[in-house]
């Protein structure tokens, strides 16, 4: 995967990133997105203790909750980026969750989605080289320490 | 994850800033109720009031390795629209004025807690 890493966080460049909510997408072939948490995400909540999964068929709207993640310090959403249905959940995710915090650009998926707006939601996000200066500039914005990881991480050179 | 959105929780804190261990939780809890769509609101009554002063929950820390004060949670708990709320009566107990109090908190006399312990899905009482 192509990406870059800000102050140790790793952005993937191929996919589709709502910053604020530090949730991504990736575009599957089949008009489906899959939907995950940044790396940024992951450090902020620290290890993470729980994730739960609204149900599959539930129909979200942009910007609302599809999980909650819960670690020792913090508790909240993951918004979605996307409005659309739920298709699939990661059951991984739901009995390992610190899955999220390894693996959160690979294994550590949150769930899929049928979106049914997507040209117009995908219109507020970004990707690529503007998703590394969208990100370069949340982090310097908002004072964010560099990115940490637990043992078993992916990595990326 | 069941579908709960728009259920009513009502948290009665009544523990400060003398019991650290028994103030976290409370708000974690109503945090979680949150995120999941609730909505929540917080009471503080009795010894809750106090941790509800400026500059007192800062100074409230479960794990001096970590940077998570009474203060975050707090913080927190707003962030998600949890609502706080505090007693009238109880402020007088901590020599306080609504003017010590932190910004976010609005005031409500014993008749309102009543009202909304019977409008409320489920109270939590700490």
């Amino acid at each position: 995967m192509a990406h870059e890493k800000i102050n140790g966080c790793v952005v993937i460049k191929d996919l589709y990133y709502s910053v604020n909510d530090h949730t991504w997408i990736r575009l599957n072939d089949d008009g489906t997105v899959t939907v995950g948490m940044t790396d940024v995400a992951q450090t902020l909540a620290g290890p993470i203790l729980h994730a739960k999964a609204k149900n599959v068929g539930a129909v979200r709207e942009k910007g609302k909750p599809i999980a909650i993640v819960e670690s020792g310090k913090w508790v909240g959403p993951i918004k979605s980026p996307v409005t659309g249905e739920i298709i699939e959940v990661n059951e991984r995710v739901a009995a390992d969750a610190q899955l999220l915090n390894r693996s959160p650009y690979r294994d550590g998926w949150v769930l899929k989605m049928k979106p049914s707006n997507l040209g117009a939601d995908i219109a507020d996000m970004v990707t690529g080289d503007a998703a590394v200066e969208a990100y370069r500039a949340k982090i310097s914005a908002d004072n964010l320490k560099a990115c940490t990881h637990i043992e078993g991480t992916d990595e990326y050179e | 994850m069941e579908d709960h959105e728009g259920k009513k929780i009502l948290v009665i804190q009544t523990h400060g800033v003398e019991t650290p261990t028994r103030t976290y939780s409370p708000l974690f809890y109503a945090v979680a109720a949150a995120a999941m769509e609730m909505e929540v609101m917080v009471w503080f009554t009795m010894n809750g009031t106090n941790q509800l002063k400026k500059g007192a929950a800062e100074q409230v820390q479960l794990d001096p390795t970590s940077d998570v004060t009474l203060k975050t949670m707090l913080q927190m708990a707003m962030d998600n629209d949890v609502k706080l709320r505090v007693c009238q009566q109880s402020l007088t107990l901590w020599n306080m004025t609504p003017a010590d109090l932190i910004d976010g908190v609005s005031i409500l006399g014993a008749t309102s807690i009543i009202d909304l312990a019977l409008e409320a899905d489920h109270v939590m009482y700490f």
